[in-house]
């Protein structure tokens, strides 16, 4: 049995001359949360718009639960929901107001029993009476998510969900997030945060340009990035280890004691044998994996090849 | 199209105006400025003339009807602005709600004020003036039917351009009503305008219930084949209005300009 959530096949947008997201396929399995990463302006909010039904494609199909999109926009849009820190809610509305909205909007069934249970789960107690105006970013982008949970949507869109966030609320919201998978909610999300994407996602689209370039799970995009990073606390020879890293063209950072030796998989034997060689002495060494921040940083300086 | 869905758009709005104190103004303040403005110039014009006429009636009455016109024309395009404005409108359209249902709950709340203000100021213009509702008589219904038809017609019309072209074209939701003003005869008859302008005038639905509220006032006789007239205009524009606001939403949907300026 196909249990494709969403599946997206050929996409194109073109604002004039412009092409926001070329050609793009993709799906995304029920149950999965797969992270859509890619540098300012790659086409991340272009294409979740366009799963929004906000933006109309140029040309390709996007067919979400099955049902083609075109004809089914409001069946789908009821068991979607969406949260974005770029987006408002009405400001001088109280923020259990535009939650009550909201869930007439969605027809949420025991709305009040819902708004309760989410204010709770996103700590939103202390300003359900406030103004939406009044609230900081990070109550407001706590709102958006309870908002975007209200429904129990099958499928989530999440822009940036933990922007803005104090670092104990970012994680709750991540341990939100992770439950609702549990639960067999579909999620899509954007996000600055690798780290938060590596926690996070099952999976990894990496878009650059409108095209997606990449697609794997976090750990095997990392490990496309093959350079290392040897860190040494030097006790003695450090001026013999910096000549050999240069001399075999090592790229270096020193700071005081601390090198950081960047070296490509395949080198690190010889790295540590030469230094073995050297007969240089270090208290402390330890060596950085690359990341998916790592990949990040590569494809986005190398316009999409690693 | 989902009765909740336009509950919660009527809600809303009911929610936004209770705390918007130039709102809950709006519904007072023009149509009471319009009256003593024109009320004191009736009043003016009646002392200084020998007509026999009730000038001060008939200006009353063209100041409440053209209220009808005027704020169908303004209060619809205002609550799309203010989504805007509020950058509210992509998290209302990534929901359910469809264009036709937020159209709707819109209109609700644009009657439920128009009411207001009228009831205000055949209050107002009574106290003032001791101007009487039965002058306008049973001709009032299709008068201010008419007239509110005509200006949400005109409404549509500036919302499908603010949705396609953006912030830039707002100024007409304040200037549509204003620009229509002179040929719709609402203060003199059809005749004083020069035979150009009476052509154009004649294509309109408002000039006919204007001329007719004025027959009506002053001699009680209503021309029931240029009310018909003007009903089958209003009903063709409407449409036309209706058709270029969907194709507008649409247009900016393919454009973008729905996320970029919202």
């Amino acid at each position: 049995m196909d249990n494709s959530c969403i599946e997206v096949a050929h996409l194109t947008k073109t604002f004039g001359n412009f092409q926001a997201v070329r050609d793009i396929s993709f799906s995304v399995k029920t149950g999965e949360i797969v992270g859509l990463l890619g540098p300012n302006g790659a086409g991340k909010t272009t294409t979740i718009f366009m799963l929004l039904g906000l933006i109309r494609p140029t040309s390709g199909n996007i067919k979400i639960f099955g049902l083609d999109y075109q004809r089914n926009a409001e069946q789908i849009l009821q068991q979607l929901n969406y949260s974005s820190t770029y987006v408002e809610m009405a400001p001088r509305l109280k923020v259990i107001e535009n939650l009550r909205i909201m869930a007439r909007l969605y027809q949420v069934k025991d709305a009040e029993e819902k708004i309760a249970m989410y204010s709770r789960k996103f700590e939103l107690g202390e300003f359900l009476d406030k103004r939406h105006d009044t609230l900081s970013q990070g109550q407001k982008t706590r709102v958006y998510l309870a908002k975007a949970f209200l429904n129990s949507p099958k499928l989530l869109l999440l822009d940036e969900p933990t922007a803005s966030l104090d670092p104990d609320v970012a994680e709750l919201v991540r341990k939100e997030i992770i439950n609702a998978r549990k639960q067999g909610m579909t999620i899509l999300l954007t996000s600055h945060n690798m780290a938060e994407v590596e926690v996070m996602c099952d999976r990894v689209l990496f878009i650059n340009q409108g095209m997606i370039v990449a697609e794997d799970t976090p750990e095997q995009l990392a490990k496309k990035v093959r350079q290392i990073r040897v860190n040494l606390m030097m006790k003695d020879g450090q001026k013999r280890t910096i000549q050999f890293a240069e001399k075999s063209g090592f790229p270096m950072v020193t700071n005081g004691r601390f090198l950081t030796i960047s070296v490509d998989e395949q080198d690190i034997a010889f790295l540590l044998a030469g230094l073995a060689e050297l007969g240089v002495s270090y208290s402390e060494i330890s060596v950085d994996k690359p990341t998916l921040e790592d990949y990040f940083i590569k494809m986005t300086h190398t316009k999409g090849t690693v | 199209m989902n009765a909740n869905r336009i509950v919660a758009i009527i809600i809303k709005s009911w929610y936004n105006s209770k705390r918007d104190i130039f709102r809950i103004f709006d519904i007072f303040w023009w149509p009471a400025f319009e009256l003593f403005i024109w009320g004191l110039f009736s009043i003016f014009i009646s002392k200084t003339s020998s007509s026999g006429i009730n000038i001060i009636s008939i200006l009353l009455g063209a100041v409440i009807l053209w209220t009808f016109f005027d704020r169908a024309s303004r209060d619809m395009s205002i609550a799309l602005i203010d989504e805007m404005w509020n950058k509210n409108f992509i998290n209302l359209f990534s929901t359910p709600l469809t264009v036709t249902e937020y159209l709707v709950g819109v209109t609700i709340v644009s009657t439920i004020k128009l009411i207001i203000s009228i009831v205000f100021m055949f209050f107002l213009a009574n106290v003032l003036y001791g101007f009487q509702i039965t002058s306008l008589g049973f001709y009032l219904i299709p008068s201010a039917i008419g007239l509110t038809i005509f200006g949400w017609t005109l409404s549509l019309v500036v919302q499908a351009f603010i949705i396609r072209f953006g912030h830039t074209v707002e100024v007409f939701i304040w200037a549509v009503a204003v620009l229509f003003q002179p040929l719709s005869c609402v203060f003199y008859p059809l005749s004083i305008l020069p035979q150009w302008a009476r052509t154009m005038a004649m294509f309109l639905p408002s000039t006919y219930l204007f001329e007719n509220m004025r027959r009506y006032m002053s001699g009680g006789l209503v021309n029931w084949m240029e009310i018909l007239i003007s009903f089958g205009l209003n009903a063709l524009y409407l449409i036309l209005a209706m058709v270029f606001f969907y194709r507008s939403f649409e247009k900016a949907k393919q454009t973008g300009t729905i996320i970029r300026n919202y």
